[in-house]
């Protein structure tokens, strides 16, 4: 039962890990990036897609990613070489990649999509030695590619946003775009390169999300990861290891959610708010935490 | 200066439109189907007859009330991301307690299920606003996860405590006619679109000539500078907050009492009254005006989509994707004074004929 429970918490909190240090980096340069969501949904609609119509894997993920990338760059394009609201082009990012997938699924006649000669087996990996450890093997063991990519990336972010060039100016942009400017830094490079990284990120989540776990694409399935991914980033102040934690813990919620919900009987339709509400007090408290010795009129707008 | 000004705020509101529709033809080219006539069908049974323009300005009247309620929050900067779920949560509140005043007589009992749809939607923008005003939490974060968990609670008190057993899908019990609001003759239109047009007028006056308005203004431009003047914009942004819930309750009710009867998981369809009215909002230049014509023109693509659904090869879906189309180009100001699109491009040409006449 718990082996069970942590055992998912570390399946659903690979889509949020991967979105959380993929945004950091937006956050970090000052560009808020809400658009996680929708390339979240392209990269898993994509996929699947591809996946559906060539059953080539391989291709699949680099089509997601692609497609990914796109977004990034039209989200760039309009938010910051035109200096659109990113809010708002988030927004419509995610309106668009869900629209989009309603308007194909339509054109395909079906709700959904799902390729049956594809067994997701096969992107699980057993760990050899430690699948036999008696407890802790049944948790780590088992997870798809991924899942242990996305734990390895959480350290190559962390050492990308603190121990290379590029980390280092995408947070100065992001302190004083004034200040970073004047020193000859090519502020819009880097606003752009944080975006991208993030989208790069974000379709992998849904990669991970539709083909490695289910096959299967249904619309509007990242439901609301994005989100809680964004507010993962607040609650760790874009520090890589430290959101990390946090989406690890909404992870947990979601798991706890899925697995106790089976036990609830009728009332069980009610336990998937436990994620969403976790996240609000979460987000809270932190803010409270942070914000206790303030004594600062005035509200900071993002 | 201001006679300038209203030509390039309608300027930057149809260059978005015309854009859309440009890429959404593209997209119908593509799928093998004629833009022309899918277009032709698209604006001219919703605004060219006369049952069918009752029928748009029937479908404006939420969108009206969504649209003002994302412009004052948006005005003021503050993202108020949950009407979506107040305006669900306002249809769900009138829905049920409509039940409860069948002997009621029909004008006490509309007007009961709009008061609670309003307080459905106030309560429910109270705790980003409180969360906000206290400890400083990210409103637009708060509201867009209470969406998914309002949208979770709600399917649950639909599918469970008030499911309607005798109906063979998931849906609240039937609302009786007598509370529903009455048609205008053989029109689809309803008192609730007086009651939206009175609500529009007061909402003008407030925006356009009152304090509050001046003040939602200030704090969206500069709110540091609101608080040094010595605005309470903790209060402002409750305060705000709490009309946008409203007027959002206050859409979800009344368009549950005009039009739906009861409540269903598709209640506010895909992608939601919420983000209708956002597009809305964004259209009109948040401007009480701009958002009632934009209101009536987004209803009429609404309407429209359901002809081109009958009589074109097209799936109605295309309109989702017109309408994020539309969200994106509206995202960025076309000719404003930071981009200086058409000025750029005018020095280019400039640049490149000197270079000639060298």
């Amino acid at each position: 039962m718990i082996s069970n429970i942590l055992f998912d918490m570390i399946l659903y909190s690979t889509p949020i890990i991967l979105c959380v240090i993929g945004g950091n980096f937006a956050y970090k340069a000052n560009v808020l990036n809400i658009a996680l969501e929708g390339m979240m949904l392209s990269g898993a609609f994509v996929s699947m897609f591809i996946v559906y119509f060539t059953g080539n894997i391989p291709l699949a993920v680099a089509g997601a990613l692609v497609s990914g990338l796109l977004l990034g760059l039209l989200f760039s394009f309009l938010g910051i070489t035109c200096k659109g609201n990113v809010i708002v082009i988030g927004l419509g990012i995610n309106m668009m990649v869900s629209g989009i997938a309603a308007f194909v699924l339509r054109l395909m006649n079906s709700s959904n999509i799902y390729v049956k000669t594809i067994n997701v087996s096969i992107f699980k990996v057993n760990i050899p030695l430690i699948e036999n450890i008696p407890f802790i093997g049944k948790i780590i063991s088992g997870h798809t590619v991924i899942t242990y990519l996305s734990f390895f990336l959480i350290f190559v972010v962390w050492l990308l946003m603190y121990r290379t060039k590029l980390g280092i100016y995408v947070r100065t942009v992001g302190e004083d775009e004034d200040a970073a400017k004047s020193v000859g830094i090519n502020t819009d490079f880097y606003k752009y390169m944080a975006v991208l990284i993030g989208a790069l990120f974000s379709a992998l989540a849904g990669v991970n999300l539709a083909m490695e776990n289910l096959m299967l694409f249904t619309n509007n399935m990242t439901a609301g990861r994005g989100f809680i991914a964004i507010a993962a980033i607040y609650c760790g102040q874009g520090r890589p290891v430290t959101s990390s934690l946090f989406a690890i813990i909404f992870g947990l919620a979601w798991a706890l959610s899925v697995d106790l919900s089976t036990y609830a009987g009728s009332a069980s339709g009610l336990f998937n708010v436990v994620p969403y509400v976790l996240m609000t007090v979460v987000l809270a408290v932190v803010s409270i935490y942070r914000y206790k010795n303030n004594k600062m009129r005035g509200y900071k707008f993002e | 200066m201001t006679g300038r000004k209203i030509p390039l705020s309608i300027i930057n509101s149809l260059m978005p439109v015309i854009l859309a529709l440009l890429i959404g033809g593209i997209i119908i080219t593509m799928i093998g189907q004629n833009p022309f006539t899918t277009y032709q069908v698209l604006f001219q049974q919703s605004l060219f007859t006369p049952q069918g323009l009752a029928y748009t300005l029937h479908g404006a009247a939420p969108l009206i009330l969504t649209g003002l309620a994302i412009a004052i929050t948006f005005k003021a900067n503050i993202f108020n991301m949950g009407v979506e779920g107040q305006f669900v949560l306002g249809g769900f509140v009138a829905g049920i307690v409509a039940l409860y005043c069948k002997s009621l007589p029909g004008p006490l009992a509309q007007f009961i299920c709009l008061v609670a749809g309003i307080i459905g939607g106030m309560l429910f923008a109270l705790v980003p606003a409180l969360l906000k005003k206290y400890f400083r939490v990210n409103e637009m974060v708060v509201t867009l996860m209470l969406n998914y968990a309002m949208a979770t609670v709600l399917e649950f008190l639909t599918t469970g405590i008030f499911r309607d057993n005798g109906s063979g899908y998931v849906t609240t019990p039937m609302i009786p006619k007598s509370v529903m609001f009455p048609r205008f003759g053989d029109t689809h239109i309803t008192f609730f679109f007086v009651i939206v047009m009175l609500v529009f007028i007061i909402m003008y006056i407030v925006m356009k000539k009152s304090v509050l308005g001046y003040e939602m203004t200030a704090i969206g431009k500069n709110p540091g500078f609101a608080e040094a003047t010595g605005m309470r914009v903790g209060n402002k942004i409750v305060t705000l907050m709490l009309i946008s819930g409203a007027l959002a309750g206050l859409g979800g009710a009344g368009y549950m009492l005009s039009d739906q009867y009861s409540y269903t998981l598709n209640f506010s369809a895909n992608p939601g009254m919420g983000w209708d009215g956002m597009l809305v909002s964004l259209l009109g230049g948040h401007n009480p005006l701009g958002v009632l014509v934009a209101a009536v023109f987004y209803s009429a693509l609404k309407n429209g989509s359901q002809d081109i659904n009958i009589f074109t090869g097209v799936p109605q879906e295309i309109i989702a994707v017109i309408q994020s189309l539309l969200v994106l180009f509206l995202s960025v100001k076309f000719i404003s004074e930071n981009t200086h699109v058409f000025d750029r491009i005018r020095s280019f040409f400039r640049k490149k004929s000197s270079v000639k006449e060298e």
